[in-house]
């Protein structure tokens, strides 16, 4: 009983713990036109396990948004932390490390690379971390999201919805903290891109990782704890 | 639409957007280079052509045995040839109760045609050139004569029956010939001043040369009149026909510069090919909309090609003006090496390089650009819609007529074209599919690869067909320039290794029996060790089996060249050193009338063993019997013989003694009392000679590399359009490793793998090729012997590696410094 207790509490401590902080976070780059705010202002409290959907039209700054959540890119206003380290105060290689250690990324276009197999792309960012577990890991994933017989293929042979698949499984190889979703389903028809967020929740339910999802589906965003929008570069 | 107006304003677009840099830049050196070859060559041949006319004094000479029709020096004067003559005959002179046998050359006005004769008029006053001989009345004698005859200047001498008075001292004669006229002290008159010495009889035994100069399409003209004109004792001199070891270096040398240049052609333009492939594939989607616009398909051609023709117009300028500039700056960087005066360069040859840059580009770039004339306007819609490649017949065969054209442009020779093509083509096919059987073993062991090698790997075998260029162009260079500077070394250290190092460097003619007991205990004396003394008699070879020789030997073979002149013939008893009987006996000493024929004369002339051969020797008849056949060496600086008799069967004769002897520098003095001594004898410092040898080769080699440094910068351009097609993937591929935790580190170590294989695996290759190459070269044309360089095996691959991989790595610098924001932003 006590150590049931103990657990629940460090679930609950964990999951009241923000794992991704930003504040007064902000983008802007100069044009030719003068400089553009792309994001301002932005105040974001993400906790252990949470899904957030982030919506807005286009243009409305939520690609930048997740950019700047991942460590992809680097605020010109603000700061941000991620599991508690400042991004902001990282290079490049330090924002490498820890995206290697703590986070997955799912994209609309799949992002496979394409002179490797599914096989390999999957194992690419345990190999990165030089675990030798990589293959083994990379091959169950597979088996997990149903390609176990596509394992040699090489993106090109793989239907789109195969792709994407290929995708999830080396977003979560790495048992990411951090699940980036970038219009997963946005290159998928309605059938196919059901199956995946199917598949995507499953998975990030297994893992309990967080996950931040951009969509313009409302449906899906609805399936968040949380849907945060943007207009205009701003929290609404 | 206006078409140009719209091409130029996409072309500045472009061009300001760095696209079309690689394009430019491989063009430029393909320009360039081309244009310094071709100019360097240009006024290098012409240079060593004016050199050579030097020797001859004129550009074409007719030599004969008496004067020839007049009609012939009409024709030449038809054809605006400038002319001069010569008769050149022996004589002796008696002066102050001394005698000396000299050879005596009476000299037209316009003589020499081409270079100068030098003179001076004391020890202590410097040397005068002069372009003309001397004037009817005087004469000018080399220095022996004087001393021989202790004449000074001024005082009078007798030629003949004329009498001349010595006015000056020649000290350089530019067409001094090797034979018995020219060994003899020299005597110059002026033509005019030949009948007076009433030396010329019938029967005289004269050599006349008339010699001419003018264009070379008019020379060429008045050659082809000629030729079929000439009897048996008529020759036509030139640096083609005669002094054939001139000849031949100089076509050599415009052989091997060309196709280093067509090397140089052909690596730029696979670079080319490369570069409008990537600019290409980047302008598919503008072409599409265009094509949806409503452009046709011809118009969308035009408007890309009239790009690229005005970039080639313009780049092709520049790469003419840099080519004028580079040629220059190679003979200010082989000044020492060159004659003090280099032709100029010729504006032909700029065009003939704005030529070769227009026709490169649209050899090159033709075939990628017509991809875009079939790009769909769907594809705006669906960017999957990729236009078919180009026909591969159209690449390769635009591809190869070109090179073809250009390698025909050098030898101007089709069967040496087409066997230069073909043997090209054939090794680049074997070349080719050994890179490929490399990469499948590459592609085999990537499983088992670290992953730094992996991915290093994986940028190797990305494009096959990009990599194995990359290799062939860098593999390619390197055998160059290892064959260009290897052989170079081994020719020169052969050369000193075979020679012992107190070689005999002078040679010793006409010496009189008489003189023969004193000389040598002078030499004894002075400590000089000299070979043994030959007895020399002039003899020419008529009959074999009393069949005339002119009727058995082929045209131009060495054979033929020995039947046109005397033989220097000697006897002796013992096989002299150096000579080895391959067929037949010596003869033991009691045997007469035999003779011993030097092999490869033997095989020009179809002589066998008991064949009877018939000399004319001072008008009397010899007939000997081959009793055997030798070999011998011709390069150790001793006295060698085609001819060489029994004792007893020459001894009637009259003759001189020569011999072959070493005098060290310090020694060198010993000359002049030598010549005082024995005025009569002709001492030639063989070691000059060498050194001038030595020298042409240093020079030609030189030049040769500089060339080769082109195609090494070629290669490179191959590198960077391969570096800059696949850029974007690389960009792509970067990123998305990046964002998925790899450092910088990591992107730069595969670099570096990539890049230093790819170098590597071409020097291994080079230095394979390279030995190969080198095994046939020596044992089959330069007769030398053959061992394996290890120095090629550990540096080829070591600078292909490190050359081609810093290169490669400096080319993908920025790649991993681009923030994988990029991978959100393409998708």
């Amino acid at each position: 009983m006590t150590l049931a207790i103990k657990n629940l509490s460090m679930m609950q401590t964990q999951q009241s713990r923000n794992i991704i902080v930003t504040e007064n976070l902000g983008k802007s780059v100069k044009t030719s036109n003068g400089t553009l705010h792309i994001l301002s202002d932005i105040n974001l409290l993400v906790t252990f396990g949470e899904s957030i959907a982030i919506a807005g039209e286009s243009g409305s700054g939520k690609s930048t948004l997740i950019s700047l959540l991942a460590g992809l890119d680097t605020p010109t206003a603000g700061s941000i932390s991620l599991n508690g380290k400042s991004l902001t105060s990282m290079d490049e290689d330090g924002r490498a490390a820890m995206r290697n250690q703590l986070v997955g990324f799912v994209f609309q276009s799949f992002q496979l690379l394409q002179g490797l197999t599914a096989l390999e792309n999957v194992m690419l960012p345990l190999e990165l971390r030089g675990d030798k577990t990589a293959k083994s890991a990379a091959v169950a994933l597979l088996e997990r999201v149903g390609l176990s017989e596509r394992l040699t293929h090489t993106p090109r042979q793989l239907s789109g919805g195969e792709q994407q698949r290929v995708a999830l499984a080396r977003a979560f190889v790495s048992k990411p903290a951090i699940l980036f979703a970038d219009e997963p389903t946005g290159n998928l028809d309605s059938k196919t891109g059901a199956k995946i967020i199917e598949l995507l929740f499953e998975l990030n339910l297994e893992n309990n990782a967080t996950l931040i999802l951009v969509t313009h589906d409302q449906t899906l965003a609805n399936r968040c704890q949380r849907i945060i929008r943007l207009d205009a570069g701003r929290m609404v | 639409m206006k078409p140009l107006g719209l091409a130029v304003r996409l072309l500045w677009r472009d061009s300001r957007a760095g696209e079309l840099t690689i394009l430019f830049l491989a063009l430029l050196i393909a320009v360039t280079s081309s244009t310094a070859i071709a100019l360097f060559s240009d006024r290098l041949e012409r240079t060593m052509t004016d050199q050579t006319a030097e020797f001859l004094a004129a550009d074409m000479v007719i030599t004969s045995h008496a004067t020839i029709p007049e009609s012939w020096l009409e024709k030449a004067t038809q054809l605006n040839l400038a002319q001069a003559q010569t008769a050149e005959f022996s004589s002796i002179l008696i002066e102050h109760d001394e005698l000396l046998l000299a050879g005596i050359k009476a000299a037209s006005a316009n003589y020499p045609l081409r270079g100068f004769l030098k003179t001076t008029t004391s020890d202590y006053l410097a040397e005068t050139i002069e372009h003309q001989g001397p004037e009817p009345g005087f004469a000018w004698v080399e220095k022996r004569i004087l001393s021989a005859l202790k004449l000074n200047l001024g005082d009078p001498i007798t030629v003949g029956e004329k009498k001349l008075v010595v006015s000056k001292i020649i000290t350089y004669e530019p067409d001094k010939q090797g034979d018995i006229y020219s060994l003899s002290p020299r005597v110059m008159i002026n033509k005019q001043d030949l009948q007076a010495t009433g030396v010329i009889q019938p029967g005289s035994h004269v050599h006349y040369f008339f010699q001419f100069s003018g264009e070379s399409s008019q020379l060429t003209e008045f050659k082809r009149w000629l030729k079929p004109q000439l009897n048996l004792a008529q020759r036509i001199l030139d640096i083609h026909e005669d002094r054939p070891e001139l000849g031949s270096a100089l076509d050599r040398a415009e052989r091997y510069l060309g196709l280093s240049s067509i090397v140089v052609i052909i690596i730029s333009g696979v670079a080319i090919a490369m570069a409008t492939r990537r600019y290409t594939e980047r302008h598919l989607d503008a072409t599409a909309i265009l094509r949806c616009l409503g452009c046709k398909q011809r118009d969308v051609l035009w408007l890309f090609v009239s790009q690229f023709l005005i970039l080639g117009l313009l780049t092709s300028a520049l790469g003419c003006a840099l080519g004028w500039f580079v040629q220059e700056m190679l003979f200010k960087l082989l000044r020492n090496l060159l004659p003090q005066s280099v032709a100029n360069p010729g504006w032909l040859a700029v065009f003939l390089g704005l030529i070769t840059g227009m026709t490169i580009l649209i050899g090159f770039a033709l075939p990628p650009l017509l991809r875009l004339k079939r790009v769909s306007p769907a594809r705006v819609l669906r960017r999957d819609l990729e236009p078919l490649p180009t026909s591969a017949w159209l690449v390769y065969g635009l591809a190869f007529g070109i090179v073809g054209v250009l390698i025909w442009q050098y030898t101007e020779d089709l069967n040496m074209t087409v066997t230069i093509f073909c043997a090209g083509l054939v090794l680049l096919l074997i070349l080719g599919l050994l890179i490929y059987l490399i990469l499948i073993l590459a592609r085999r062991s990537l499983p088992i690869m670290p992953l730094n090698w992996r991915f290093g790997l994986q940028g190797l075998l990305r494009n096959n067909r990009a990599t194995i260029s990359q290799i062939l162009a860098f593999t390619i260079t390197l055998v160059a320039m290892a064959l260009s500077f290897t052989v170079r070394s081994d020719l020169i250290e052969n050369w000193h290794k075979q020679l012992p190092e107190r070689a005999p460097n002078h040679f010793a003619l006409n010496i009189f029996p008489e003189q023969l007991p004193t000389l040598q205990t002078d030499f004894k004396e002075q400590g000089i060790e000299g070979s043994q003394f030959y007895p020399v008699i002039r003899g020419r070879l008529t009959e074999i089996n009393d069949v005339t020789v002119q009727k058995i030997v082929s045209k131009d073979s060495q054979g033929e060249s020995a039947t046109h002149r005397e033989l220097s013939l000697t006897w002796t008893e013992n096989l002299p050193e150096d000579n080895k009987i391959i067929s037949g006996t010596w003869w033991s000493p009691e045997k007469k009338g035999e003779v011993s024929v030097e092999q490869k004369l033997a095989e020009s002339l179809k002589i066998n063993l008991g064949d009877q051969l018939l000399f004319i020797i001072g008008g009397q008849q010899l007939t000997a019997t081959v009793s055997s056949i030798r070999s011998l060496q011709w390069d150790t600086m001793k006295p060698n013989f085609y001819m060489i008799f029994s004792p007893g069967t020459l001894e009637s004769f009259p003759g001189t003694f020569l011999t072959s002897f070493y005098l060290p520098d310090s020694k060198k003095t010993y000359l002049n009392q030598l010549v005082k001594k024995y005025p009569a004898v002709t001492v030639l410092e063989v070691d000059l000679i060498l050194k001038q040898f030595k020298t042409i080769l240093t020079q030609l080699t030189e030049a040769i590399n500089y060339l080769l440094y082109f195609a090494l910068m070629s290669g490179f351009t191959v590198l960077f359009s391969a570096i800059y097609s696949t850029l974007d993937n690389r960009i792509y591929e970067s990123a998305l490793l990046r964002t998925f935790g790899a450092n910088r580190s990591l992107l730069r170590k595969t670099h570096i793998i990539e890049f230093t294989l790819l170098g590597l695996v071409s020097g291994v290759l080079a230095a394979i090729i390279s030995e190969g190459l080198l095994f046939a070269l020596y044992s089959k044309a330069l007769n030398m012997d053959y061992h394996p360089t290890l120095y090629l095996w550990i540096a080829l691959p070591l600078i292909g590696a490190f050359a081609v991989g810093l290169a490669g790595c400096w080319g993908v610098r920025h790649v991993a410094n681009i923030p994988p924001l990029r991978v959100l932003r393409d998708s």
